[in-house]
């Protein structure tokens, strides 16, 4: 990836790390210096080309690509025209339909394809939506700022908290400076033994900590979320009820084979059975076979419903 | 396990009417159909009775048979058992005047050959059909494709089949172990082969649980050697408390001999009955050539080379 450098002095931030890339509405890369030197007089031509632009409409370029800059500035534009909202459409088709449409637009702007067509087509909506989209817009600037009220509430909720907490650290710390002061006091001045009153003041300070210690827990939780969700509200922390159930009873399989009884799969040798049939092979015994399972099925097959009757 | 499957739900029968007003049901109903379908020519005396559909099902069924023993490599019992049994149940419900044996039961033979794990290739599967060239052979192989899914689907997915073959040999197994009164029971095999070969060409498949069809194989053949096996009955199946169940299984062995037996039909009517099945199917019949147009979808010409293709390849030079 070569390195990203201004068109015109052909800086690059390589070679000057400070270099600052700005973007005008036609999606073209300028360094800064070169925008100071040809827009001093506020307004003038691209470099590559040559729309007229003004010096003011240059953004710092964000991303690598520029024309990611210019389709962010278009869509700014055009969603200010184009502000419809899922519930002023009958169905999501139409909505998924609108959006579709002002997809188009910008696709369109940005990469100036029939760029007079859509202009000419943006006013045309703009025209006849101008009480939608004002109502919007207003009803927009509406949420804006409610949702402005609510962050600076919990920010100044915050900085109450941060404030209580400060002042609490304050006073715990002055209080123990009171103690050891007392302390001192009390070693200067009292005829008491020192041990003794080293003891009082430790059994003070051990009564002091506990407490701080308590305050501290009993600093009020919060009981809204920051989202302003109330805490509480809906969330149950009780354990799920235990649902009991009853245990699980193994009965053993029934089938009924209407015949007689086939004996089990371990007990042909025993029996006898495994006399009268060909021993498997060693070759054949690598599998897992053995001479038992063929056995057993040939038994199973000639009892399996001997004695089932349909008439 | 027979006692849990498909088989014993659904493909046994009560009584041998049942079996054959199935048979009679589905040759009227094809009857009816062509009657209705009002083509020119068609009338009653042209189309198949019942007992002539009859006769020419036991000729395929021989035929199919004697392909299967001719089959190279040799087709286990197993195998032929099942095809038999699924061209049994496919004309249970189907009439020949709709679908032509000649094609159904090779199809049966392939399917059964998939099913019981006798791994043919279909070229080599088709290469048995000796009398054909290589082409005609290619031929019958797409026509055994295009059919096999109906026979699936005719014998309602139920695919696996339980032959009297291993239960026959179980109960070998278990006469030599707890029965050592009778001194020599292979010498029983022989007979008892025979007359489930026998047995496979009747009706006792769709009647009768293949243990007992074992059963009584093995007590028929010991009948004849001149050996009582009553004891084997009472003591080792456990029939000595249920009278009733042993006599009900008797009564139904006696059934099984008394089974219509398979008799080669006649040469003259199977060629009688023939050209009047090949004149119904090229002159009435629709479902077949309505398949062909849809598997192939040629343009017309090549339907019409196909017909007459299909004329020419006759069942006189299967095996």
């Amino acid at each position: 990836m070569d390195d990203q450098g201004c068109p015109r002095c052909k800086t690059t931030k390589y070679r000057n790390p400070s270099l600052k890339l700005m973007v005008n509405v036609c999606g073209h890369t300028l360094c800064e210096n070169c925008v100071e030197m040809l827009f001093a007089r506020g307004s003038g031509n691209c470099v590559q080309c040559d729309t007229p632009l003004r010096k003011s409409n240059f953004r710092v370029q964000l991303f690598e690509d520029p024309t990611v800059d210019k389709e962010v500035e278009i869509r700014k534009k055009v969603l200010k025209i184009y502000n419809k909202r899922d519930f002023d459409f009958p169905s999501l088709r139409d909505y998924n339909d609108f959006l579709e449409k002002v997809e188009d637009v910008v696709y369109n702007l940005t990469n100036n394809i029939d760029v007079e067509n859509t202009k000419l087509r943006m006013e045309q909506y703009q025209r006849e939506n101008r009480d939608l989209i004002q109502r919007n817009k207003v009803k927009l600037t509406r949420e804006q700022e409610d949702l402005e009220e609510l962050l600076l509430l919990e920010q100044q909720g915050n900085d109450q908290r941060r404030l209580e907490l400060l002042q609490e650290e304050q006073r715990q710390l002055q209080t123990k400076r009171k103690n050891k002061q007392a302390l001192l006091d009390e070693l200067e001045q009292s005829q008491l033994p020192a041990t003794i009153l080293l003891a009082q003041h430790k059994v003070r300070a051990a009564n002091l900590e506990t407490q701080i210690e308590q305050q501290k827990q009993v600093v009020k939780p919060t009981n809204l979320f920051s989202t302003g969700i109330h805490m509480r509200q809906t969330v149950s922390l009780q354990p799920v009820p235990k649902i009991e159930e009853v245990l699980y009873l193994y009965k053993p399989l029934r089938v009924e084979t209407y015949g007689p009884s086939v004996p089990e799969l371990e007990h042909l040798g025993r029996l006898g059975y495994l006399n009268h049939v060909r021993a498997a092979m060693p070759q054949d015994t690598a599998g897992g076979y053995t001479s038992a399972l063929a056995c057993h099925r040939a038994v199973q097959d000639a009892f399996s419903g001997m004695f089932l009757l349909k008439r | 396990m027979f006692h849990n499957s498909s088989q014993g739900k659904f493909w046994i029968f009560k009584s041998e009417d049942e079996v054959e007003q199935k048979r009679y049901k589905a040759n009227q109903k094809v009857r009816n159909k062509i009657i209705e379908s009002g083509k020119p020519g068609v009338s009653e005396s042209k189309l198949l009775e019942h007992h002539e559909e009859d006769v020419l099902f036991r000729h395929y069924e021989k035929r199919m048979l004697d392909f299967c023993n001719a089959f190279k490599p040799v087709m286990p019992k197993s195998v032929v058992g099942t095809a038999i049994m699924y061209f049994r149940r496919f004309y249970l419900n189907n009439s020949i005047m709709e679908h032509h044996p000649r094609i159904i039961m090779l199809t049966c033979a392939y399917l059964s050959c998939k099913v019981d794990e006798f791994n043919v290739s279909s070229t080599q599967f088709v290469g048995n059909l000796l009398q054909e060239t290589p082409a005609g052979q290619e031929r019958v192989l797409e026509q055994i494709l295009e059919y096999e899914l109906l026979l699936i689907q005719q014998l309602k997915f139920h695919l696996v089949v339980h032959n009297p073959y291993r239960p026959m040999e179980g109960l070998l197994i278990d006469l030599k172990t707890r029965f050592p009164t009778l001194e020599n029971p292979e010498s029983l095999r022989k007979n008892a082969d025979d007359f489930l070969t026998q047995a496979a060409m009747t009706d006792a498949g769709l009647l009768f649980p293949p243990s007992q069809i074992a059963l009584t194989a093995i007590l028929n053949s010991a009948s004849r050697a001149g050996l009582s096996m009553e004891s084997y009955l009472n003591e080792c199946l456990g029939l000595k408390e249920d009278k009733e169940t042993l006599s009900k299984m008797y009564e139904s062995m006696s059934r099984m001999k008394t089974l219509k037996k398979y008799e080669l039909p006649k040469a003259e009517e199977v060629n009688a009955y023939k050209k009047k099945l090949d004149r119904i199917h090229a002159e009435f019949s629709s479902s077949s050539n309505k398949r062909k147009r849809g598997y192939e979808e040629d343009g017309h010409v090549a339907k019409e080379a196909r017909l007459t293709e299909e004329q020419e390849w006759t069942d006189e030079d299967l095996v």
